[in-house]
């Protein structure tokens, strides 16, 4: 196949993106949104009055998500390198300002909203992107170095690396320092936050990204061992954690405990699951949607998909989400540089990845940590932040070598 | 070089996707499986038990009726309220709900506010039995104040209501917050009154709000039936105040009465005082109870002692107990003798004050002995020797066979629940037990134990013409529409005597009212035939049983009472005394409100009460000569020409001789008077200080011989209009015994 080399200008990206992809993200999109309405009418009625209140707001934030996506694929991909510095910064910046603001009422413990008028931003979301486009622009430019035994020209190597015989150090371990600071920083200030799920989830993206970077295996097996290490320190001594936290590692440990609260929201998620079987009671039909389910529209939305839709449903989700990931790994491994490759595979790794910590949450294999579903629990400002890394992930797949549809 | 990092970046990227799709989706995907399928039915069935909405729907429990259809027990829809103390989540919202439930419940307010308190619950009951009135005023404050609908709560609830309280309690009972009877005819037909519960299956959610579903299925309730007695309301009412009087009157511990039908066994009126209060049961009534109960200081002792007089207040005496019915089994001694012909009543028998039966020697109450007189006389003057006597000649073995006929054997078998239970050679003899002394004894009624409602049964027999009734209480039943669906019948036991000696056992009994023992149950126009019993209570004999049993008209029966005062304290103690001017008040105003009519004798009708004429309208002249006439007097107010009023007006009956005020003048005011006391006065002198004062009397009770005035109809010192009619009951104060 004749290669045509496409023109892009400054800006602007020449060239069709990959349809897949785009109608995988717009066919999880529907079902969400769907499934938004559905588990989420009952408790509006209770609580808000109006059975379409979530609906209405997340559709409002849909469609304009939507055009940030096309618009964001648009876009020369190259140009994000420029932000790469600066949104880190302005992530860092936000991780501490929510920390001083006070929270809303009912949630005095979690420091994890900054709101300005319509918009409820997480801080940690910015800081999930802010660690992928950072980590794929400094790994891009460091790839050969971090691949390599290319000794540092750091200053302060500089004095190890002269001295003949003595410690070298490579710039592979300084760019790992880096990013170890780096990620160290933000998952302690998101931790801060009383998240502990954001904060496993950025420490799981971060670790990914350095392996798609190419470290050697032996620190992945120490990143294993130290993972394992703190699993089991929770596990035995749950008091370490944030106070909030220790009864959900409880609930899951001990699946009778405290049954009417740590555990009301699991244990009626796999009532909905079982309640569902293989073919499901039919969308709309959830019963466990009728307020035993607590907030059915947030991070527990699966369940009721499961119950309207079945096994069957909720492997065609996972499906789709697979299928989201896949094509972000071919777009990334297509890609004609490493920034484009990493920042596919981070922006759609980071949906699998949250997506599969979710689906275990909800089956109760780990603790309910308060992880949402992308594309379907809802949330706004998530939505909308979501679909425009979706645009990235577009823009980069107009200049990957793949086929378009 | 390049191709190999190529390589390694894909081989990289590869392990990742791989690892997110195993580890990750195939995990989640596991768990979905694991929770659908695998634990699949279990989790179903736990969500389905938590959804599905099981009600019971309540079936109404049947009413209670008098023999006119009147209310005597009814239930009706009510409500409990709770509160949801999770869904608090403010001091504020504590303090709004505790007060608005406090006030509007009428409970206190610091324990609502406590129960506000403890947010690990999420259903506390506050107040149960809430009514219609009530639970709309709540659901009232809760739409005025938000949120409210989340932490307060309804629950259906159903309330029995007796519309007079302790008005006939013992015989009715109550039910318990259950909605169960636990005495009386409430317990004796519970299965009856309660009918069948319904079912109504449902969704709902998780806040227990029903959802329309598919799901749902109905079962419709039965509602339960309901009672008709054979109890009149207005006989139980005068029963009831006879007797709540008497108990007064005589400090009597308990004073037990019966009114019934005669010919059909029905009961119409049946009462034990003190009772209690059906609408608030678990309340102790009697108030000297109450004190003794609060000097107790023990705990365990109190609260025994309070469990205690519930349960005694909540007893129907009439069936439950039992006494040595003394001298009213006479009646059944003599009616035995006759019937066996070892007696004519024109035998003459001497009595010498005493009578030897082998080593035991029985005294006549009258030491002196009643010298010679015939059977009739004997039985005026209850004459112990003579009853002694004919016993004898009967034999344990026809005595016995008497005793048994007359159903003192066994329970009577009214529908009532407790009635007590006969016990061979405990509460009476067998034939083959009985003793020439025991046999003494029984004649004359001691040393045997029977309740109250075979007494009345037996004594039944004798004014039906010798048949032996099944007593019942329930007329019939009838379903929710309204429908008889059960009518009793009146059952005949047995012919225990021929209606011969039927009659003359009558007569011998209305002889004993007319001029013996029972004179104070005299009733004037009706024919009244009795006995009065008195017996000591034993262990010590401190206390008596005072009796009277008898029935009327003597010529046609139509009720038998009997009245029953425990332990009178009074000084009076015997039957006559005590207990035959309660029975005399109870039948006189029975027969007028049955509309018996009255048969006077001459002597009576010399003292007979007349009805006022109508003098309105007449010249005085023309009115004073009318009334004087007829045999009254007359006092004129006023300076006018014509009667413009009269008091009493005309029709009201006033007694011979009594007063007559003429009002001539429209603007003169009505003649006060201040009413004199006339108790501890004969007829004739209560008669000038009524007249004396211009009042008329109207005489009550026993009129013959020496009698008393032991109560007026309206207080001394109260003012009431010149000429009005103040009833005065009249009674002998001899204690005659029997």
């Amino acid at each position: 196949m004749a290669e045509k080399r496409r023109k892009n200008s400054f800006l602007f990206a020449e060239g069709g993106f990959d349809i897949p992809f785009l109608l995988i993200v717009l066919a999880l999109l529907t079902i969400g949104l769907i499934m938004v309405f559905s588990s989420s009418y009952t408790y509006c009625y209770y609580n808000k009055g109006d059975s379409l209140h979530y609906l209405k707001r997340q559709l409002a934030f849909a469609v304009v998500g939507v055009i940030v996506m096309l618009l964001a694929s648009r876009l020369n991909y190259k140009i994000f390198k420029v932000f790469a510095k600066p949104v880190l910064s302005v992530s860092f910046i936000l991780l501490v300002v929510v920390l001083l603001v006070e929270p809303p009422a009912g949630y005095e413990n979690f420091h994890r909203w900054l709101s300005v008028g319509p918009i409820n931003l997480q801080p940690s979301e910015v800081a999930k992107f802010a660690i992928i486009l950072f980590f794929a622009h400094h790994m891009s430019e460091h790839y050969r170095a971090i691949n390599s035994d290319q000794l540092s020209n750091a200053s302060f190597a500089q004095g190890f690396n002269q001295n003949p015989g003595g410690i070298k150090i490579y710039e592979r371990h300084v760019c790992l320092a880096l990013y170890i600071a780096i990620l160290g920083a933000t998952c302690f200030l998101v931790y801060l936050e009383n998240h502990v799920s954001g904060t496993l989830l950025i420490a799981a993206l971060g670790v990914m990204m350095l392996w798609l970077a190419g470290y050697d295996y032996k620190a992945f097996v120490i990143f294993g061992i130290i993972g394992i290490v703190l699993v089991l320190l929770v596990v035995t001594k749950p008091d370490i954690l944030p106070e909030h936290a220790q009864p959900r590692i409880s609930a899951w440990l001990n699946k009778d405990f405290d049954p009417r609260g740590a555990r009301w929201q699991t244990n009626n998620a796999l009532y909905a699951i079982g309640s569902g079987g293989i073919f499901g009671v039919g969308l709309g039909n959830s019963q466990q949607k009728q307020l035993y389910v607590s907030e059915p529209q947030n991070d527990f939305i699966f369940s009721i998909l499961c119950e309207e839709l079945g096994l069957i449903g909720a492997f065609a989700i996972i499906g789709l989400f697979i299928a989201l990931v896949y094509r972000g790994f071919l777009i990334g491994i297509r890609s004609r540089d490493k920034f484009a490759a990493l920042l596919a595979m981070g922006l759609s790794f980071q949906v699998g990845l949250q997506a599969a910590l979710n689906i275990c949450v909800v089956t109760d294999i780990l603790p309910n940590t308060g992880i949402s579903l992308p594309f379907f629990s809802y949330g706004g400002t998530a939505l909308l932040m979501l679909l425009g890394e979706m645009g990235i992930v577009l823009a980069i797949s107009r200049n990957a070598k793949i086929k378009k549809v | 070089m390049a191709k190999k990092a190529k390589q390694k970046f894909k081989n990289r990227a590869l392990i990742a996707l791989a690892l997110t799709c195993i580890l990750g989706f195939g995990v989640g995907g596991f768990g979905v499986f694991n929770a659908a399928v695998i634990h699949g039915e279990e989790y179903k069935y736990k969500a389905k038990s938590q959804q599905l909405s099981d009600i019971t729907v309540m079936a109404r429990r049947g009413s209670i009726y008098d023999s006119n259809m009147n209310v005597l027990a009814k239930s009706a829809d009510a409500w409990t309220v709770f509160i949801d103390p999770s869904e608090i989540k403010n001091e504020e919202t504590r303090e709004i709900v505790a007060k608005g439930l406090s006030e509007i419940l009428e409970v206190d307010y610091d324990s609502v506010y406590e129960k506000c308190g403890r947010e690990k619950y999420s259903y506390i009951r506050i107040k149960r039995k809430v009514e219609y009135d009530k639970k709309t005023e709540l659901e009232a404050f809760i739409k005025a104040n938000k949120g409210l609908h989340r932490i307060i709560g309804f629950e259906d609830d159903v309330i029995r209501y007796y519309p007079y309280g302790n008005f006939a309690s013992t015989v009715l009972g109550f039910t318990a917050d259950d909605d169960v009877g636990r005495s009386g005819l409430e317990v004796h037909y519970n299965d009856v009154l309660t009918g069948t519960y319904g079912r109504y299956i449902t969704a709902k959610n998780a806040r227990q709000f029903l959802m329309s579903s598919d799901y749902d299925s109905y079962y419709a309730a039965t509602q339960g039936a309901s009672l008709g007695l054979t109890m009149d309301q207005v006989i139980q009412y005068y029963l009831d105040s006879a007797l709540e009087q008497a108990v007064v009157d005589h400090g009597a511990t308990y004073g037990y009465g019966i009114v019934m039908e005669t010919k059909t066994g029905a009961i119409l009126a049946m009462s034990t005082k003190p009772d209690f209060d059906a609408n608030n049961p678990y309340k102790i009534n009697n108030e000297k109870v109450l004190e003794e109960i609060d000097a107790i200081e023990d705990e365990d002792e109190k609260n025994a002692a309070i469990a205690a007089a519930r349960y005694g207040q909540w007893r129907n005496r009439t069936i439950t107990d039992s006494y040595e019915p003394g001298s009213v089994f006479k009646c059944i001694t003599a009616a035995a003798a006759l019937e066996e012909n070892v007696v004519t009543t024109d035998e003459m028998f001497y009595c010498s004050g005493s009578y030897q039966v082998k080593d035991r020697m029985y005294h006549c109450f009258r030491r002196e002995g009643h010298g010679r007189e015939d059977f009739v006389t004997a039985m005026k003057n209850s004459c112990n020797p003579i009853f002694i006597e004919i016993a004898q000649r009967l034999g344990p073995k026809t005595f016995y066979k008497y005793f048994d006929a007359f159903g003192l054997t066994e329970p009577t078998g009214i529908d009532l629940p407790g009635e007590s239970i006969p016990k061979a050679n405990v509460t009476y003899y067998t034939a083959n037990r009985f003793t020439a002394v025991s046999l003494a004894s029984c004649s004359f009624g001691q040393s045997f134990q029977l309740s109250p409602i075979q007494v009345i049964n037996a004594i039944n027999a004798i004014a039906n013409n010798g048949k032996l009734m099944q007593p019942y209480i329930v007329n019939a039943i009838y379903d929710e529409t309204g429908n008889k669906i059960l009518q009793t019948k009146p059952t005949i036991k047995r012919q225990v005597i021929s209606e011969h000696t039927a009659d003359q056992v009558t007569y011998l009994m209305e002889q004993v009212v007319k001029s013996g023992t029972a004179r104070n149950g005299y009733v004037a126009g009706y024919r009244v035939a009795g006995k009065t019993g008195t017996s000591e209570k034993l262990p010590d004999k401190t206390y008596n049983i005072s009796s009277f049993c008898g029935f009327a008209p003597a010529d046609d029966p139509q009720i038998t009472v009997l009245i029953v005062v425990d332990e009178p304290k009074s000084g009076a103690y015997t039957g006559g005394a005590v207990a035959a001017p309660v029975a005399a008040e109870v039948i006189q105003q029975t027969m007028q409100y049955l509309n018996v009519e009255p048969q006077y004798t001459e002597e009576e009708l010399a003292k007979l009460d007349m009805k006022a004429p109508q003098l309105v309208g007449s010249t005085v002249a023309q009115a004073t000569k009318d009334a004087k006439a007829i045999g009254y007097n007359v006092k004129v107010i006023g300076e006018g020409e014509t009667v413009l009023n009269q008091t009493p007006v005309a029709k009201q009956v006033i007694p011979k001789n009594g007063i007559i005020v003429l009002y001539t003048d429209s603007k003169s005011e009505t003649k006060k008077v201040k009413v004199p006391n006339l108790c501890g006065l004969s007829i004739s002198d209560a008669s000038r200080v009524a007249r004396d004062a211009g009042i008329n009397i109207k005489v009550s009770g026993c009129t013959r011989g020496t009698v008393v005035s032991y109560r007026q109809s309206i207080a001394t010192d109260t003012e009431v209009a010149m000429g009005s009619i103040i009833t005065v009951s009249f009674k002998t104060e001899v204690n005659v015994q029997d």
